[in-house]
């Protein structure tokens, strides 16, 4: 089967490091640690799994941070290389799984925990916290946080992946592929949105308007009480959606917190160096991009004692606000099998029933996908999606053209 | 002998004509048969100043002698007009120093001990320690700044207020406390144009939030027309209400003074000519100016401009009752700037220079460009506006988004998120103005650093709400697309361009008239 | 950006050129002709043109440019120059007034020490009135300017006299349009007795008909010019401006009749009062120029001249 493999590559893991973040068309160029292959599909060992064909794959923010090496060396013990990536998949059942036939069109919950490995279920298992499973390195399967992050199941990227039982979700017939495809990271939203803990009035600043950021307004709006939501965002494009989904408003980056100074009547302070702060601001931001501005901007906006949700991968950023003004700064990685927020329903059923009941109507026509061999074009598109007005980029592996 | 305003039609034997336009001006080239009002050209000075002011203090209009109304033990306060007047800064020394050395002179003969002086500032930003010295001159501010006797006016130091009542059409009238509890309360007025003096000294210059929300409104100022004619402007109307309710509590002496145009100092003066009678060296100046600026660093071209002192020579001083002493004033202040104009236009042009009363030391943003034009120019009229109603309005500035964050901190995010929203002055008074008023960020701006109130922006917006409301299109020349969009107005390459723009509304050959100001100039509309 | 700062130069000086007329006069709109002021008359100063760098120029304009292109269009015959060797400046030339030849036509008779202290009478009003045609006339002809009406003018020629220097008048005030000598004005006459100083007579004929009024340049064929220095003219002690003024419009029309006879003839009309009117017969205006606009014969004045050896009679 053909499939996009990353493979372990110093060379062009420093490459990427030093030039990923300013040049990205370099990294999908040349230096992006990422081939086309002709491989043997995966294989399904265990009951319980079963092989898919990949419809639509996505490419995630973390994806790209991957291949240019800005991701923290803290997750490489997490992975096992060679690896198909891809964890926003949406694909049929090649052989029957279960209760499910062959052929049925799923989503999958790419976390992969004790039960899809065959272990005793820790804790965190047991509670319905898959995403937060402590044996994502051991089992019957290579180490490997998710689907696509484990040299065993393949990837989204490739014609043809595994997935155990559990991580399947079947997608009504009404549902797009193009929707479907959005389930997983509308999922992540889900999460974040319940992690935030947002009280009824709450005023909640959203830094960050890709998908992670609009889709995490989406949820807030949807599932919560808030206020004022207010979303930083760069692009035209982005605030059109951002607007559609449900902020009070739109700021551009460099007044954030001009814009939140205004509307919650703080103070401002300017250090002798180094961006101002604001004394007073939100009760709980959002950081939905993971860059140091944008985490600092979630950091400074945010009142004393309220709460700053890291929904991007983070990078190192100062933390002296969290510590002085008593912070809680809380994480939130993919989504849990049983979100108590939502009544434990698993993420993944909320974000399909928000997607059937269309609120993903405003991206209709925003998703761009592409055929495998052309890679390097789709990468270099999904580094400028923001500024092209694109909201996701994705392979189609059975697309030749 | 200096000539009278008049109104020129442009005919094949006309020059191009000087507009402004923010840090700049352009020659243009009007179509044939525009009318262009010229202002009267400078009057004579005053030839001994101090002469005048003497006569003027021992010989009020209304009222006793200055001399005979100082007496040992009184308190004294001297107020005086804040840094917006007169425009440009004048050249030292400032009219008001003289006058303010002339009455402490007085009271100093008279045995008055506890005087002090305060800056008549209402919601304008702080002055700083040398902006109140080049008002007050070095004596005065060294004897008064250091004990802290010569300060700015804080219209949000509520221990500092007094509430002195309310008028009869239930206005509250709240000002500064010293003010209000002083024994005299003399008044230094520079009468620039005819919108200043009179009632809108004290009541208004001294005054808090709470009082100035009642005519500072875009209701009122809709009304006024125009508010450089205090008998027809309801802004006035209500000032003047206050003014009187004031009276009856309050020993005010008014000293007003009239200036006259002489506006430019060399070797910028060929710009107060007439374009037709600049000679060879005008014809220099004006191409080397022009080549300066198109070369200088932005940083340099504001430097230029706003370091120009005005050589303003004095045309008359009057002093004592406030209602007496205005009628002179205003009788001064239309001889030098009256120009009789019949009939109105279809299309208004005006070039927006690049000082407005409230970005001297400043930037010059799209906010304030807005109010120079639509507010200032466009009321430079008595009877009826220049232009008809559901005329146009063609204006030259930049609009650049620049904004001084010391200033205008509030003028930001006004731009940013008020205008964002709505540009129509009586949506955003609604919904927005208390909750920049009182944004405590703002307060605590005004009232310790140099930025102007949260609110002020506001007024700006309704200072131009007579002309939003008067005329249909408003287009901008050679202005910033965005910022032009943002103000809810269109934007235009080219006279030539506004003008075909326009034609939807006023038709292919419409009547034009542009006012070829400053020097000020005010349009007696017949 | 450079190239858009020197494009942006040009276009200003493009659209000041035109907008103020430059090289021509200045027009007020007319809706604006009410508030002109009126123009404080002002002496165009032309100290600098006497100035010894300004002397250097003029030799060099005058003997290297002038005078070769004068020589190349008409022919010239100077008589009476002896009268000035009896002299020392500074003095005032008046003539009779045809043509814009008549000054280089008497500069460039004259001896080069006397041409070089000349200067010359111009009206403000034509050669004063732009700058450019100020600045040529005074580099070139050593003008300086005369109000026409009389008035404030005066005393720029009185200073140039007391500085020594001779002065060249029209007292006609205008080029004549026919070719025949108007009245003189009394400009002239008045300096000469404010100031003490003789007047030189000078009479020139023949520049009418090579260059009248109108005409850009010398007609085609190198006419004949001839130009004659009369006896110098003194005022007499109380004599008025007016008595001494008719003096030099005699001793003028004298000089005249003289360079068309001879010096005998003339003499003897002007002694019996037959001097004929130089302001011509009162004919038909189209037989006093007809009669201008012919030539003076080239040869000896009196008629012709007489070849010593010619055997012919």
């Amino acid at each position: 089967m053909l499939a996009l493999e990353m493979y372990r590559s110093l060379p062009r893991h420093v490459a990427g490091k030093v030039v990923g973040g300013r040049v990205p068309g370099l990294l999908s160029g040349y230096a992006a640690p990422l081939r086309m292959v002709t491989i043997d599909q995966p294989a399904v060992a265990r009951p319980g799994w079963a092989r898919l064909r990949t419809r639509l794959s996505g490419i995630c923010g973390s994806d790209l941070g991957a291949l240019s090496g800005r991701t923290s060396l803290y997750f490489s013990g997490l992975v096992s290389m060679p690896l198909v990536p891809g964890h926003e998949v949406v694909a049929d059942l090649v052989d029957d799984c279960e209760d499910l036939p062959e052929g049925t069109r799923v989503v999958i919950d790419p976390v992969l925990g004790c039960v899809a490995r065959g272990v005793e279920p820790c804790a965190w298992c047991l509670a319905g916290a898959t995403n937060r499973c402590d044996r994502i390195t051991v089992g019957h399967i290579a180490p490997g946080l998710q689907t696509g992050y484990c040299s065993d199941t393949g990837g989204g990227w490739g014609q043809v992946l595994t997935a155990h039982r559990s991580q399947l979700h079947v997608v009504p017939d009404a549902v797009s592929d193009e929707q479907a495809m959005l389930i997983e990271p509308l999922a992540c939203a889900v999460h974040t949105a319940l992690r935030a803990q947002v009280r009824r009035g709450d005023r909640v600043l959203v830094s960050g308007a890709g998908v992670v950021g609009l889709f995490t307004t989406l949820a807030l709006r949807s599932l919560t009480e808030a206020g004022q939501i207010t979303v930083v965002a760069k692009h035209g494009r982005q605030r059109e959606l951002a607007r559609a989904f449900g902020a009070t408003e739109v700021i551009a980056l460099d007044g954030a917190l001009r814009g939140v100074r205004r509307a919650t009547g703080a103070f401002h302070v300017q250090p002798d160096f180094g961006p101002g702060y604001l004394l007073g601001g939100v009760d709980v931001a959002i950081d939905a991009v993971g860059s140091k501005t944008s985490l600092e901007t979630a950091l400074h906006a945010t009142r004393a004692g309220g709460r700053v949700v890291l929904s991007g991968m983070p990078a190192a950023a100062d933390l002296s606000a969290a510590w002085f003004r008593e912070l809680e700064v809380v994480g939130s990685y993919a989504s849990a099998g049983r979100e108590p927020g939502a009544g434990d329903r698993p993420a993944f059923e909320v974000a399909a029933a928000l997607v059937a009941d269309d609120v993903l109507a405003p991206v209709d026509g925003a998703v761009a996908s592409y055929p495998l061999y052309r890679w390097r074009e789709a990468l270099d598109h999904a580094h400028a999606a923001g500024r092209l007005g694109t909201v996701k980029v994705a392979f189609d592996p059975r697309s030749s053209r | 002998m200096s000539r009278p305003g008049f109104v020129l039609e442009v005919d094949d034997r006309t020059p191009p004509l000087v507009v402004h336009e923010g840090e700049g001006f352009r020659l243009e080239t009007f179509p044939l048969g525009t009318r262009v009002i010229y202002p009267p050209e400078s009057l004579p000075a005053v030839p001994d100043v101090d002469q005048a002011i003497q006569h003027a203090l021992r010989n009020p209009e209304g009222s006793d002698p200055l001399p005979e109304l100082l007496f040992p033990g009184m308190r004294l306060t001297v107020a005086f007009d804040d840094l917006s007047l007169p425009l440009p800064p004048m050249r030292s020394p400032d009219i008001r120093q003289r006058i303010i050395e002339a009455v402490l002179t007085m009271a100093a003969a008279a045995g008055v001990d506890d005087v002090e002086l305060v800056a008549a500032n209402a919601l304008h930003r702080r002055m700083t320690a040398a902006e109140l010295k080049h008002i007050v001159g070095e004596r005065v501010f060294r004897s008064f700044f250091p004990q802290g006797a010569l300060y700015n006016h804080d219209a949000e130091d509520r221990s500092n207020l007094t509430h002195v009542g309310l008028t009869d059409q239930g206005e509250d009238v709240e000002i500064n406390r010293r003010a209000a509890e002083s024994d005299l309360l003399v008044y230094v007025n520079v009468n620039l144009v005819a919108m200043d003096g009179g009632h809108k000294s004290v009541p208004v210059g001294l005054a808090s939030y709470k009082s100035l929300r009642h005519h500072h409104n875009s209701k009122t100022m809709v009304r006024s027309h125009s508010f450089m004619d205090h008998t027809k402007s309801h802004l006035h109307h209500s000032a003047w209400r206050m003014g009187q309710l004031l009276k009856e509590h309050l020993n005010i002496f008014q000293i007003e003074t009239t200036l006259n145009n002489e506006v430019f100092p060399a070797p910028y003066d060929f710009l107060m000519k007439r374009e037709w009678e600049w000679s060879i060296k005008d014809q220099g100046s004006m191409l080397a100016a022009r080549r300066a600026l198109s070369l200088a660093p932005a940083r340099l071209r504001h430097k230029m401009f706003h370091d120009l002192r005005a050589p303003y020579g004095l045309t008359g001083v009057h002093a004592g009752d406030t209602e007496q002493v205005h009628e002179k004033t205003i009788a001064a202040v239309h001889r030098q700037q009256l120009v009789e104009v019949h009939g109105q236009a279809d299309v208004l042009v005006m070039g927006v220079p690049y000082l407005c009363p409230y970005n001297v030391s400043s930037t010059m943003n799209p906010i304030l460009a807005t109010c120079m034009g639509l507010g200032y120019y466009f009321n430079s009229y008595r009877g009826q506006p220049v232009v008809r109603r559901g005329g146009a309005v063609i204006l030259y500035h930049p609009l650049k988004p620049d904004f001084n964050q010391l200033h205008h901190p509030s003028y930001v995010d006004f731009y940013e998120e008020v205008l964002a929203e709505s540009t129509d002055p009586a949506v955003i008074e609604a919904k927005h103005e208390q909750n920049y008023a009182a944004d405590p960020w703002y307060v605590h701006l005004y009232r310790t650093s140099h930025a102007y109130h949260g609110v002020h922006p506001f007024y700006m917006w309704y200072w131009a709400a007579h002309a939003m409301d008067h005329v249909n299109e408003v287009i901008w020349v050679g202005a910033d697309r965005r910022a032009v969009q943002r103000l809810g107005f269109r934007a235009a390459s080219s006279l030539a361009d506004a003008l075909e723009m326009a034609s939807d509304t006023v038709g292919r050959s419409p009547s034009i008239t542009y006012l070829h100001n400053p020097p000020h100039l005010l349009a007696d509309v017949r | 950006m450079r190239r858009g700062v020197f494009r942006g130069g040009v276009d200003d000086v493009r659209t000041m050129a035109r907008g103020w007329r430059w090289g021509r006069r200045s027009m007020v709109p007319r809706s604006a002709e009410a508030y002109v002021q009126a123009a404080e008359p002002t002496v165009f100063p032309t100290d600098w043109s006497r100035t010894r760098p300004l002397r250097v120029l003029r030799e060099v304009a005058q003997k290297g440019g002038l005078e070769p292109l004068f020589r190349s269009q008409v022919r010239t015959r100077v008589e009476g120059l002896d009268v000035l060797r009896s002299m020392t400046g500074p003095v005032i030339f008046v003539a009779n007034h045809a043509s814009h030849l008549d000054t280089p036509l008497i500069l460039l008779s004259l001896p080069d020490d006397w041409r070089r202290r000349t200067a010359v009478a111009a009206a403000s009003d034509y050669f004063f009135d732009t700058w450019w045609r100020a600045v040529g006339s005074a580099v070139v002809f050593n003008t300086f300017p005369i109000e026409r009406r009389g008035g404030t003018m005066a005393t720029t020629s009185g200073e140039v006299l007391a500085d020594g220097w001779n002065l060249l008048i029209y007292p006609e005030g205008t080029r004549s349009t026919d070719g025949w000598v108007a009245r003189f004005r009394m400009g002239a006459a008045w300096l000469a007795v404010e100031h003490g100083v003789p007047v030189v007579p000078v009479a020139h004929r023949g520049t009418f008909a090579a260059m009248p009024r109108g005409q850009g340049w010398p007609s085609p064929g190198r006419r004949q010019l001839t130009v004659r220095f009369g006896a110098p003219v003194r005022p007499a002690e109380g004599e008025s401006a007016r008595d001494f003024g008719a003096r030099l419009q005699a001793a003028v029309a004298v000089l005249l009749d003289e360079d068309q006879d001879t010096w005998w003839a003339a003499r003897r009309r002007s002694a019996r009062g037959e001097t004929p009117d130089p302001a011509g017969p009162d004919v038909a205006q189209w037989r006093r120029v007809w009669q201008q606009s012919q030539s003076p014969p080239a040869g000896a004045p009196g008629g012709r001249r007489r070849r010593a050896w010619s055997l012919t009679r």
